[in-house]
């Protein structure tokens, strides 16, 4: 199998060198044979790396230890539902993983592109296949999952505890296809800008796969944040390392992205600016796999010493590099067609909003290298993390959830100061409420009044927003409301989706303002029979039982939970002990209420029966799980075919405006 | 609309946020009992000097995350130090004198690491002057080349937004065999005098309605 395995690697490597140069030529000779050949290899790839992938799994399940990947990856014992996690917990694997997930996405996308890019559709499919052919040779060159081992083990090393959680199923190929699918965007922008079309043609399949990558890393995150929270052990979702951050600056840059498009495909504008961001967010999302290749990496230091890490920063450089002498090449084309006219307008409140995600992006860039800069230049050893990117990027997300307050409710162009001040009521008066309730409830912080005020602020605009909408329409078509709601979002799919993610996001605030400004912590250490009080909640420990199994033991504790002297609940937080990686992996007990998580883990466990235990309680951390799913259902909102236009482009006169349009993604 | 109605919505969504802020914030005015507990040190301080604390051993984690004995042993020397009256910087340069600056887990607001600081903020400064110097110039411009005789420069076509929206969601309607009986004008907003010309097409209504548009701004 593994021989099949690598001959489908080398082939794949082929057919994507055969279809970027035969696009390129077919297009530039005019040779339709040519183009049509290139594209059937763009579709053939997805098979011949889905022949790879099998085998690959094949040789997971035969346990077929004399392939090295497959030895370092698993063992005898782990259950056969972790192949698809060891399909991509190294290197190898994940390297192969992001070229199918490429190939699928790329011929989903020439598959799909709409008439009015078909021109330049060449280019395009070229510079996917580049990329494709880079991820590929450096798969079957320098990192070959398919590599023999000169003998052959009697058991592999096993999969790596910390990655048997629910989470990394998803978490790994979220990030990954998110990061890889960033390409695709960025491929439409440079394929029209090579073939000369500068005007607005790639906009619409540019904004769907954008959004398509957004949400990938969105939810790539989200597990990632909650993974942390239940099996780190320290009973917090973020940390700011140096991996975390590279998977959220192009999350950032889409971020930006995403909105921006909107303003070219609406008023024309923001033409050069678009193409920036999407080569911005294509870098970072380079830098990205740069950084999460092979895993967890604990810092920058650890990447150069590889070989694959030059390979991987040569091809950062060019990735960045050369869009951007394209993009200056072409510059004296992209001409807006239309100027901003007021800086009380949305098109104003998305670039403020861009501004703000780029410096956020930059900031966490800029402490990523900073420790760097300092050793080259003063030889002294620094460490930049979570109180610099607290104290830093913390104001300007504050700023960013005003600006999803503001932004959505002004209109397009301009606004006059007396609509503004009208549609800015309900929100402020929200707001208002918000804090003075706070306020008298015993709250002072002023980050968090601010927050909340702000999170109050943006639900409120929402809400207005639908009730007005859905008022209106059930007016004028006497559907009951709840019917004249779903319309009323069905019918401007970007803008209604755009705010159920909205909302996704003020969740997301909520949780982190409440754990960062009012989680309590203990760490104590029980007997059986102990009890010890946190916030109002009173803690047991009852005892601890240890279960032995094939590759650990699992070190049960069962605790009780009372408050006001009634037993609410009894839960296990658990630890287990892997021998064979000399690592513990915990197991938090969480007791998750909208109010508030109880998080209980045991952090060690003693001779005499007697467990360490990190006790937390931390307010409004359920609203950040449950934005997980409301982001989605936003997204796929926003992202949903509308069969006909519906929302018509403020054009200049002379131009057709509303038309149909084919159907994209 | 009038204001009645404006003052109904906004007692709404007041009430609504109300509900909202509640249900999540109830919680916390009682869970901020930090208190010094018969420990002798508050525990807030502990905590936050903790997160200012690398752990030397494992990469990108501080103290208080980190899981290893070394960690616990520091956490228990910042208790102690604060127990016996030591300030939080007396315990931060306890720290850096034993593991060198790369211990703390930002680097001091002073002397040449004023930099990592400041320079973000200033770069923030200098962008958003830079768009508002760009959007003041582009609005400027916009205005001065395109006078209000000029359709898409007009201050009021911004007000047709809804109309234009209007007609394309009717168009989306009849393209979708809705619901037979309900005219095309069934979806659109709130005013619906937009009804007549929904299949006239757009740019004929932006004639028309080019001339009227202010009446047309409560729409939005």
């Amino acid at each position: 199998m593994a021989d099949l395995g690598a001959i489908s690697l080398w082939i794949a490597l082929a057919l994507a060198a055969y279809a970027a140069i035969g696009s390129v030529v077919g297009k530039t000779r005019d040779s339709t044979v040519l183009v049509d050949s290139s594209r059937n290899a763009i579709y053939l790839l997805v098979l011949v790396l889905l022949v790879a992938t099998l085998s690959l799994i094949v040789s997971f399940i035969n346990h077929d230890f004399e392939v090295a990947y497959v030895a370092a990856h698993s063992e005898l014992a782990m259950p056969d539902r972790f192949t698809w996690v060891a399909y991509y917990a190294g290197n190898e694997g994940s390297l192969l993983f992001i070229s199918f997930c490429l190939s699928v996405m790329s011929a989903l996308a020439i598959w799909l592109a709409p008439v009015k890019v078909r021109d330049t559709l060449p280019y395009t499919a070229a510079v996917l296949m580049v990329i494709l052919a880079f991820f590929l040779s450096v798969t079957s060159v320098m990192a070959n999952p398919f590599d023999k081992l000169p003998f052959v083990p009697l058991d592999g090393d096993g999969i790596n505890p910390l990655l048997t959680h629910f989470g990394m199923f998803f978490h790994p190929p979220a990030l990954m296809a998110g990061l890889i699918a960033t390409s695709i965007p960025f491929a439409f922008a440079m394929g029209s800008l090579i073939g000369g079309k500068t005007g607005d043609e790639w906009v619409d399949t540019g904004r769907v796969w954008g959004i398509v990558s957004w949400g990938l890393l969105a939810v790539g995150l989200l597990l990632g944040s909650w993974w942390a929270y239940t099996i780190l052990g320290w009973g917090g979702f973020w940390f700011w390392d140096p991996v975390e951050n590279a998977a959220f600056m192009p999350w950032l840059g889409l971020t930006a992205f995403v909105h921006s498009i909107m303003v070219q495909k609406r008023r024309g504008m923001f033409r050069m600016w678009n193409i920036v961001l999407i080569n911005i967010s294509f870098g970072l999302a380079l830098y990205g796999m740069f950084m999460n290749r092979g895993g967890a990496v604990p810092s920058v230091h650890s990447f150069g010493s590889s070989s694959l890490g030059w390979v991987f920063l040569l091809f950062l450089g060019l990735g960045i590099l050369v869009p951007f002498v394209i993009f200056f090449w072409r510059y004296p084309l992209l001409k807006s067609a239309q100027n901003l006219d007021s800086m009380l307008s949305r098109e104003a409140a998305f670039l403020v909003n861009n501004l703000l995600l780029l410096a956020i992006a930059f900031v966490t860039l800029w402490g990523t290298v900073y420790p760097l800069i300092s050793k080259l230049f003063t030889g002294v050893e620094l460490t930049v993390a979570r109180p610099f990117y607290d104290q830093v990027n913390g104001p300007l997300m504050l700023g960013l959830i005003f600006l999803m307050g503001v932004g959505p409710l002004l209109p397009w162009r301009r606004a006059t100061p007396a609509s503004v001040r009208k549609a800015l009521l309900p929100p402020g008066m929200a707001a208002a409420t918000t804090v003075l309730i706070l306020i008298a409830m015993g709250v002072w912080q002023e980050y968090a009044l601010i927050a909340f005020g702000l999170a109050a602020a943006v639900t409120a605009g929402i809400f207005t927003e639908w009730y007005r909408g859905t008022r209106s329409r059930q007016r004028s078509s006497g559907d009951i409301y709840p019917l004249a709601f779903l319309r009323l979002i069905a019918a401007n799919r970007p803008r209604y989706g755009g705010y159920i993610v909205h909302l996704s996001i003020v969740m997301v605030a909520l949780g982190v303002v409440g754990t960062t400004f009012f989680s309590t912590q203990r760490d104590v250490v029980l007997a059986p029979g102990e009890r010890v009080t946190v916030a109002d909640y009173e803690i047991r420990y009852m005892g601890t039982t240890a279960i032995p199994k094939s590759n650990r033991t699992d070190f049960i504790s069962t605790v009780e939970v009372y408050r006001d002297g009634n037993l609410l609940d009894t839960i296990e937080p658990n630890r287990s002990f892997y021998p064979s990686f000399n690592m513990a992996s915990t197991r938090a007990a969480i007791r998750s209420t909208p109010v508030e998580d109880l998080f209980v883990v045991p952090s060690e466990n003693l001779e005499d029966g007697s467990v360490g235990f990190r006790i937390l309680v931390n307010p409004l951390m359920w609203w950040m799980w449950v934005a997980g799913p409301v982001l989605v259902l936003g997204t796929v909102v926003s992202l949903w075919p509308q069969r006909v236009r519906q929302t018509a482009p403020v054009l200049a006169p002379g131009r057709v405006p509303a038309r149909p349009r084919p159907n994209v993604g | 609309m009038n204001i009645s109605t404006h003052q109904r919505i906004s007692l709404l969504t007041g009430i609504l946020l109300l509900l909202f802020a509640l249900a999540g914030t109830g919680g916390i005015a009682f869970a901020q009992g930090t208190g010094d507990d018969q420990t002798g040190y508050d525990q807030k301080e502990a905590l936050s000097i903790d997160r200012s604390i690398m752990c030397p051993v494992c990469p990108a984690e501080t103290i208080d995350q980190a899981q290893v004995e070394i960690s616990r042993q520091m956490r228990a020397v910042v208790r102690e130090m604060l127990s016996n009256g030591a300030t939080r910087e007396e315990i931060l340069d306890f720290f850096v004198a034993r593991y060198g600056q790369g211990i703390l887990a930002a680097p001091p607001k002073s002397g040449a690491n004023l930099l990592v600081w400041v320079l973000p903020i200033a770069g923030v400064l200098a962008a958003l002057a830079g768009a508002y110097l760009i959007i003041k110039s582009m609005s400027s411009r916009s205005t001065q080349v395109a006078g209000p005789n000029i359709p898409t420069a007009s201050p009021t076509e911004a007000d047709l937004e809804p109309f234009l929206e209007a007609v394309d969601r009717d168009l989306a309607l009849s393209g979708d065999s809705g619901p037979a009986g309900h005219p095309p004008s069934a979806a659109s907003y709130d005013s619906g005098r937009a009804s007549n010309q929904a299949n006239n097409g757009v740019d004929k209504l932006r004639e028309q309605e080019t001339n009227r548009g202010d009446d047309l701004e409560q729409n939005g």
